[in-house]
């Protein structure tokens, strides 16, 4: 299932669970684990920037340099170790390379250029993760996070085409062997439907929608999957959901959901439930 | 492993943004308006063009969509070419002793920076503060802090930057994830930003601040600045660093690796060499002269400042092309543009009249106006360059004192001067804050979480020593 993961470390964020979550993985799926550490460019504009008419252009250069160096010697020193520690005496092969870079570029040139099945990272809300990337790239992202059980929550709504969300989960949860929990989220904050192409329908009832839903549900119980079905917000919904059943993984697929507060977008969904979902995150589109 | 540079992220540095374009644009334009626009009652023609500029000004210190210095250029051309004041008195701001104060303390941190006298009075003085993690945070803000009396404080923050870095990884401290890692690099930040305020070196708003006071014929030597500032200093680091132990708790037991890494660069370093001996015996000899004669009938700190800088130079200590290298030429022309701002806000009575506004709005309690100055020049300070928020205050500042008895233009200029040094909560607010926060150690909400506590705390600190000692025991 995931033959080639790629692990994006930022120089803003890097947490050993990353690490950790790839080697379990990599010895579940036979993988190759490919770590790149991305020394955030925006992060050393922004030193120089402010510092353009306090310090002259070799001051500058000279800091730059110290904080390339020192990421340097953080990756061999800190990411690098904990790698050997998490790989002794197992067989996984380890690629690691650093890039100098916008931390969502970089991923996405990767992606372009290499054959991955999955994007392995960490999240802090603090960072400068630019959020376009979560719905950008086609390959699954899974966000890393606390959570120590054995459960998988799926997220299915009216606002997403839910082909893949499905039959990903219930391969997932088969390979590593932990349970599956489906949701159905009838969200009346944005009353269409989204169909299997991605396109939205007109405005429907919420009896309408109540009414697919049921049908999905049924149709995935038929299949052996614990599923219900709920009405409400769908970020509000899922982290609910996820700390109802102490889910370890949450998988989202590609929803669709539009809302306006006078004209104005609000928060991206995904980025609301990366911020406030404790658990770790699949987001699969 | 090589590092690779991914040219897809790369910015276009050559042409100016949208909204660049657009700031600059809103700037011109108020100063259009202002010029064109009747004047109120009580209000010159020049005193509302110049109020026209200060705007132009804070506009484009604020949102920086051209270099700081170009904005201080601007600042001076505009007046002349608005009829303002004639380019000769422009100009002849550069005349000021505080301009060649200031170039001659860059030259002598050029010959510190050079040697690196600076990088073996930082490990000196950690290895006095390795009895445990926190002492050894608080070692590190009092290090910033104390070399910030005798370098520029971006320096400072730019030579600790790699050191506390090299004692965390040493450590194994990952970034975002270790309070100890946190409160070391935030010490870092704030160790300089508060020990910039001690002597006239620290930060170049304390020149020109003695720059405008000098214009109106005030003199501040260089003992009477340390003689007003250092009780602030050394009352807001030790409540400073307080803050940084309840924000962040540490939750590492002991420094063993600190220390070896410690001892470890002071090995490398080995003994001082003659050069470095050489210029540390200049560095103490000038700040020894500025202590003891920079006042009046003496010698006074420009004349100090560049006799250190030349002895650098007969001693081969430094060479011009250590100064072309290290010295921010950009620096003195935004100098030169703020002095400028201020005499002309005080000549053309523009300064008088927003004070007279003020009054008229916020009453005239002294205590209320010190508080509301502080209060104002922080959260300024924390919007824009040190420097931009103080040249745009201190005219403003030194007309209100004229009004409210009880308060110097002395008084005024130092509240003014001290809390514009005080920019804790952003990045951007100073290079210092993005310098540290470009270890990756704390987040930008830390650094907001921590700072606007710190600065409340500071407020509180500039308010009592100027109210109690200033005013109470200096009579100042």
């Amino acid at each position: 299932m995931f033959e080639n993961i790629l692990i994006p470390v930022s120089s803003e964020f890097y947490s050993k669970k990353i690490l950790e979550r790839s080697v379990f993985l990599a010895e579940r799926f036979k993988s190759t684990i490919n770590l790149v550490y991305i020394i955030e460019q925006k992060t050393l504009h922004q030193t120089d920037k402010i510092s353009d008419s306090f310090r002259t252009h070799y001051n500058r250069l000279e800091t730059s340099n110290d904080i390339i160096k020192k990421s340097r010697l953080r990756v061999d020193n800190i990411i690098l170790n904990d790698a050997k520690f998490f790989l002794k005496n197992k067989e996984i092969p380890f690629k690691e390379k650093i890039v100098e870079g916008e931390f969502s570029n970089v991923v996405k040139r990767e992606l372009d250029e290499n054959n991955y099945d999955l994007v392995l990272m960490g999240f802090e809300k603090g960072c400068i993760l630019n959020y376009r990337l979560l719905d950008e790239v086609n390959v699954p992202i899974w966000i890393e996070s606390d959570g120590e059980g054995k459960s998988i929550l799926a997220v299915c709504s009216n606002l997403a085409p839910n082909q893949k969300v499905p039959e990903f989960s219930v391969k997932l949860s088969e390979d590593l062997g932990w349970d599956l929990h489906m949701l159905y989220v009838v969200d009346m904050g944005d009353s269409v439907e989204v169909d299997e192409t991605g396109q939205r329908s007109d405005r429907k009832s919420e009896k309408d929608l109540i009414f697919i839903g049921e049908n999905f549900v049924e149709k995935m119980r038929e299949k052996g999957v614990n599923a219900r079905l709920v009405k409400g917000g769908l970020e509000k919904e899922t982290v609910k959901a996820a700390e109802g059943i102490g889910a370890n993984l949450v998988i989202v697929g590609r929803e669709q959901k539009k809302k306006n507060i006078f004209g104005l977008p609000v928060k991206n969904v995904k980025k609301k439930i990366a911020e406030k979902c404790r658990y770790s995150i699949l987001f699969v589109n | 492993m090589t590092i690779e540079a991914d040219n897809f992220s790369k910015r276009r540095n050559t042409l100016l943004s949208r909204k660049d374009v657009f700031f600059i644009a809103l700037a011109f334009s108020i100063v259009a308006l202002f010029y064109l626009l009747p004047p109120p009652d009580g209000l010159t023609h020049n005193g509302q063009v110049m109020i026209g500029i200060l705007f132009m000004a804070a506009i484009l210190w604020i949102t920086e969509p051209i270099p700081l210095a170009v904005t201080g250029l601007m600042i001076m051309i505009a007046q002349p070419m608005l009829g303002v004041i004639p380019a000769v008195d422009v100009f002849s701001s550069f005349g000021n002793q505080a301009v060649f104060f200031l170039i001659g303390a860059f030259i002598i941190s050029v010959a510190i920076e050079k040697h690196g006298l600076h990088r073996r009075m930082a490990f000196k003085f950690l290895s006095r503060f390795e009895k445990n993690p926190r002492i050894f945070t608080l070692g590190i803000m009092f290090s910033c802090a104390l070399l910030s009396f005798v370098m520029p404080e971006h320096g400072v923050a730019a030579l600790f930057l790699p050191i506390i870095v090299s004692i965390l990884i040493a450590m194994k401290l990952v970034p975002r994830q270790s309070n100890f890692g946190k409160v070391s690099m935030l010490c870092v930040a704030y160790g300089c930003s508060i020990g910039s305020l001690g002597t006239l070196i620290g930060g170049a708003r304390n020149p020109l601040t003695i720059g405008v006071l000098s214009d109106i014929g005030i003199t501040v030597t260089f003992f009477d600045w340390m003689k007003y500032s250092m009780p602030v200093v050394f009352i807001a680091l030790p409540l400073v660093w307080l803050v940084l132990q309840f924000s962040f708790p540490i939750e590492i037991k002991d420094v063993t690796m600190a220390k070896k890494e410690i001892d470890n660069q002071l090995a490398i370093a080995g003994k001082m060499g003659r050069s470095e001996v050489l210029v540390l015996v200049i560095l103490v000899f000038t700040v020894l002269l500025w202590i003891f004669f920079s006042s009046f009938p003496y010698l006074g700190l420009a004349v100090i400042a560049i006799l250190g800088g030349i002895l650098l130079f007969l001693t081969g200590c430094i060479s011009w092309k250590d100064v072309e290298k290290r010295v921010p030429w950009g620096i003195i022309l935004l100098y030169g543009g703020a002095i400028t701002l201020g005499m002309s806000m005080q000549s053309t009575g523009a300064g008088e009249w927003i004070a007279h506004l003020l009054f008229k709005n916020v009453g005239s309690n002294p205590y209320l106006v010190i508080f509301a100055i502080i209060i104002f020049t922080i959260l300024l300070t924390n919007a824009m360059s040190n420097i931009g928020a103080v040249a745009i205050l201190l005219p403003i500042g030194i007309a209100i004192s004229a009004e409210i008895p009880g308060i110097s233009p002395l008084f005024a200029s130092m509240i003014i001067a001290l809390s514009g040094g005080l920019a804790f909560m952003l990045v951007i607010a100073t290079p210092g804050n993005a310098i540290t926060y470009s270890s990756g150690y704390f987040s930008t909400r830390d650094l907001f979480k921590v700072g606007s506590v710190s600065n409340i705390i500071c407020i509180l600190v500039i308010f009592t020593v100027a109210v109690v000692y200033w005013k109470g025991i200096l009579g100042l």
